[in-house]
């Protein structure tokens, strides 16, 4: 036993390391190191299906399907036209209400989905306007990540904390949804004054944006009211799950089959438009952490935060958060949380301590401390693919000097929420 | 400026073989007998700008693009070099083309004609050998919807050239219309 203990231990490091070089595709990572530990006898197939949450994997694949579905109508695109029109084809006002607008779509859908259809409208629109696109990406990226803190769906983390801490969508929303609004609210500021100079209207630009008719965009107007039927009926699904008990996969898989249904359409493209390949990484890391729970790692582990912190409820959130988040800007946050979630319940056996501050802590961390580089987060990596795709480099250095400041000024909020919302 | 050198000339026997073949009653068409032999082409090096002029003087919409040794490494049409004008974020949304800057065609076109060829042609290239069969051009032409097919020799050099007006002819010879074979 001593032996596969450290067996064990070796094949985690070795498979987070190289997701981390990203020398192998991180799935097919993650699925050999979790083959592996199964083949080795460290646990066994039953435990390994146990250990993976269909839960997490339900929601997941349900929101893929209805945002395939709903993003071919053309009514994202509208919504950010709309807003640039709604600027009055003013650089500053279109800066930040894309802002917002990227915070409260990535709120509703996932980052990379909330990216991928923001930028290529910015781009539209940073040509109209004849400025620099580099700004509105940057902005684009920070806000994603920061939106998507808010909810139970906005960002994969909070989706596995939300499955495994049984916490609902009004949880997520009521505890993480004003000190996400404050952050906004302060990047917003601060993305204003790094960039202002920059963002000045140039002749003959502002007639441009206002003679963009936003509807334009919308390519199927019945699939579009089909789309927004079943988004409403699926927010008010989260918005009553803690009275409905209804599961987050069976909402999100019924909203998918309920637009199939109303669509008529041939499942196969959108089905095949699943990110099979991310739904697979989390397969594998879940038996990965469930083989060094097993082990009785984990355990270790939440007794030596507890030892460093003395204890100390407060001291150990506060440690959550930043850890979280100095992880999360180098390391994906989906396997980071994933290994966290059962160190965070260890620690609530060894201690007793209430673990709801821990729960906010490690979701803020995760979610928001992707925000610190450019490989901080898959949004990011998506953005800088994007751009320099159209000639834009997102140099590595340039980001940081912008993101570094802003994501610590955001983790500086979240402290002090946290101490005083919690203690 | 097209030099002599972009055109490929090869012997002449490969067009007197065919004429036994065309003749013979069973029939038994290859793509030699139906092969242009002159081979406007390009290198990988060369500019997009290049590219773009040769077509437009030519009046062509497929260039074969080859090594120092003529051997087959790409092949480039219109199509490419349109697609590779239209910025990705385009192609990912079509829903959002029509608000797109009225300069951007312009700039983008300017900013990328100095781009070599070897950026955004086709790749890799179904070639044809003299001695297939036309079926064989035909099938290959259909199932991978080409235009145009480079044919090579046993060594992958360019000898000749085949596009769907060729295999047009081919059909219209089987229909027993009086059709003019292309002039080499």
């Amino acid at each position: 036993m001593d032996a596969l203990f450290y067996i064990t231990i070796g094949i985690f490091l070795l498979t987070y390391i190289v997701i981390i070089t990203e020398k192998i595709h991180r799935t097919v990572t993650a699925l050999s190191g979790a083959m592996l530990l199964i083949l080795l006898g460290v646990i066994s197939q039953e435990q390994a299906i146990e250990g993976i949450d269909f839960n997490t994997i339900g929601l997941l694949v349900g929101m893929m399907v209805i945002i395939s579905l709903a993003r071919h109508s053309g009514v994202f695109q509208f919504v950010a036209i709309w807003a640039a029109k709604k600027g009055k084809g003013r650089p500053i006002p279109i800066f930040l209400l894309l802002g917002v607008l990227t915070a409260v779509f990535s709120a509703l859908l996932d980052n990379v989905t909330t990216v991928l259809l923001l930028v290529p409208v910015i781009f539209v629109i940073a040509n109209n306007l004849k400025l620099n696109p580099i700004p509105f990406l940057i902005s684009t990226i920070l806000f994603s990540n920061i939106g998507g803190a808010a909810t139970l769906i906005g960002d994969p983390p909070n989706i596995i904390i939300g499955s495994a801490a049984n916490l609902t969508f009004l949880d997520f929303l009521s505890n993480l949804g004003p000190v996400v609004l404050v952050v906004m609210i302060v990047t917003a500021y601060l993305l204003y004054l790094k960039y202002r100079k920059q963002l000045v209207a140039q002749p003959g630009t502002q007639e441009r944006i206002m003679k963009f008719k936003p509807k334009e965009a919308i390519t199927d107007w019945p699939l579009m009211w089909k789309s927004l039927f079943v988004l409403s009926l699926v927010l008010i699904g989260f918005f009553t799950h803690g009275v409905t008990h209804l599961e987050g996969a069976t909402i999100a898989l019924g909203g998918a089959a309920l637009l199939l249904l109303l669509s008529m359409n041939d499942p196969e493209s959108h089905l095949r438009d699943v990110e099979w390949t991310t739904i697979f990484f989390f397969m594998g890391l879940f038996i990965l952490v469930v083989a060094l729970e097993h082990i009785g790692v984990i355990t270790l582990l939440a007794g030596l935060l507890l030892h460093a912190t003395g204890g100390n409820p407060m001291a150990t959130s506060l440690a959550m958060l930043w850890g979280s988040a100095i992880f999360s800007s180098i390391v994906d946050n989906i396997p980071f949380v994933a290994t966290m979630i059962p160190l965070v319940k260890d620690i609530g056996l060894i201690s007793g301590i209430s673990l709801a501050p821990l729960w906010w802590a490690l979701a803020l961390g995760a979610d928001i401390g992707g925000n610190a580089t450019i490989v901080g987060a898959s949004a990011n990596v998506v953005v800088k693919g994007m751009a320099e795709d159209s000639g834009h480099e997102i140099k590595f250095m340039d980001y940081m000097k912008a993101a570094v400041p802003l994501t610590f000024v955001a983790l500086v909020i979240c402290s002090i929420y946290i101490v005083f919302r919690y203690f | 400026m097209i030099s002599q050198t972009n055109y490929i000339k090869i012997p002449d026997q490969v067009g007197n073989d065919s004429k036994k073949h065309m003749k013979s009653k069973e029939i038994d068409w290859r793509v030699k007998d139906f092969m242009r032999l002159g081979v406007i082409t390009l290198t990988p090096k060369d500019s997009m700008k290049k590219a773009m002029e040769i077509m437009i003087r030519e009046n062509t919409n497929g260039i074969v693009v080859v090594d120092k040794k003529r051997k087959v490494v790409g092949i480039l049409s219109s199509w490419d070099i349109i697609k590779y004008i239209v910025p990705d974020y385009l192609e990912e949304d079509k829903h959002l083309a029509s608000f797109e800057a009225p300069d951007v065609f312009k700039t983008r076109t300017i900013a990328i004609s100095k781009d070599p060829v070897s950026k955004f042609m086709s790749q890799p290239v179904h070639c044809v050998h003299p001695d297939s069969s036309i079926m064989e051009a035909a099938a290959t032409l259909s199932t991978f919807h080409l235009r145009q097919l480079p044919v090579v020799d046993k060594t992958g050099h360019l000898v000749g050239y085949l596009n769907k007006t060729d295999i047009k002819l081919a059909v219209g010879m089987a229909l027993g219309f009086k059709v003019d074979k292309p002039e080499n």
